[in-house]
């Protein structure tokens, strides 16, 4: 997957201020048909559903965690934390981080640790859901590797990347949420696409 | 012979800025600075490993989930509780600055008693600390306390 996102990552045109656009694409009658992110609908901290329609003509920044996790993801988070304050007053930017264990990662939990992070609801969301679509998404949608695996430290594998989405559900940027270089690199980026 | 004295001189010259520098790296690294250091660069080790995902490594720790380490009046009062909590972990509620934090904390049973009194060492001698080396003991001691509680 990774192989191919590599490959078929072009930039649209040459001019280097432009963000690419991540994903296959295809052609269908005279136009170009990008990768978008699938239908999907979740639950956040505040049981509000989240869809697509919750991002409909946003840029977001979606990501994969979970509360337990000791490993990457209490780095991914304080990065994250820099991603929210950078954005504060931009209206048209949202955070979402998917748990990978809803089953420990229940609404409350999940509520509880936006809290404790002192975050608005309104502008990231921390959802939950069927295991299987949050996979799926993942994989499918945002190429990120999410798996269970028993062996692992704490019982999953999973990317630390954030995925910069634009405001028609395309991925624009890739970046390592456990690089602070690669998160300024992320807020710049966020700047750039807003004046697209 | 005049040649061969003066070069004796240079010698003699060179041996003396020799040896005022041995006692000067002498006077500024006593054996118990040596173990500090020693204690300080190993623990800083052991904390990027296990401790700094969660509490970050500058010890600034995330909003109410991960309590910061670098000001922290519970580490300042608590060298027993911080030396069990990192082999026993840390259930309930923890008062950290005036704030409650409340996640559990599991154990690294793993730690050597050296290896805590390392880590213990490279907090107590961080972020404007300087108690000293904390002694492989003073390990020893508090878990036999923490232990029989």
């Amino acid at each position: 997957m990774c192989m191919a996102l590599g490959v078929v990552t072009l930039m649209v045109s040459c001019e280097s201020k432009t963000l690419p656009i991540l994903g296959n694409r295809y052609a269908e009658g005279g136009d170009t048909i990008y990768h978008t992110i699938a239908p999907f609908s979740f639950v956040d901290q505040d049981s509000s559903i989240i869809s697509k329609a919750t991002v409909e003509g946003k840029i977001y920044v979606a990501d994969f965690f979970f509360t337990s996790c000791r490993t990457i993801c209490p780095i991914m988070k304080s990065q994250m934390l820099r991603v929210y304050e950078a954005t504060k007053q931009m209206d048209d930017v949202l955070l979402l981080s998917h748990t990978i264990d809803p089953e420990y990662d229940t609404v409350a939990l999940l509520h509880d640790f936006a809290w404790r992070l002192g975050v608005e609801s309104s502008k990231w969301h921390f959802v939950t859901g069927e295991k299987d679509s949050i996979y799926k998404v993942a994989q499918a949608s945002y190429f990120a590797t999410a798996l269970e695996d028993k062996t692992e430290p704490d019982g999953f594998i999973h990317s630390g990347a954030f995925l910069l989405v634009d405001k028609r559900g395309r991925i624009r940027g890739k970046y390592d949420g456990t690089k602070e270089p690669d998160v300024d690199r992320l807020i710049a980026d966020i700047k750039r696409l807003r004046s697209e | 012979m005049r040649n061969k004295w003066k070069v004796s001189g240079e010698r003699w010259k060179c041996g003396g800025w020799y040896f005022v520098c041995l006692l000067l790296m002498l006077l500024s690294c006593t054996p118990k600075d040596q173990k500090l250091q020693q204690y300080f660069i190993k623990g800083e080790e052991l904390y990027s490993k296990h401790c700094s995902n969660c509490h970050q490594a500058d010890g600034s720790g995330l909003g109410l989930v991960y309590p910061s380490l670098n000001k922290s009046d519970y580490i300042d009062k608590n060298l027993e509780g911080v030396i069990c909590l990192m082999e026993y972990g840390k259930r309930g509620e923890i008062i950290v600055n005036g704030k409650s934090f409340n996640k559990s904390m599991p154990g690294i049973p793993s730690l050597t008693d050296l290896e805590i009194a390392e880590i213990a060492t490279y907090l107590y001698n961080n972020w404007d600390r300087e108690k000293g080396v904390v002694e492989e003991k003073e390990v020893i001691e508090a878990l036999k306390k923490c232990k029989s509680k």
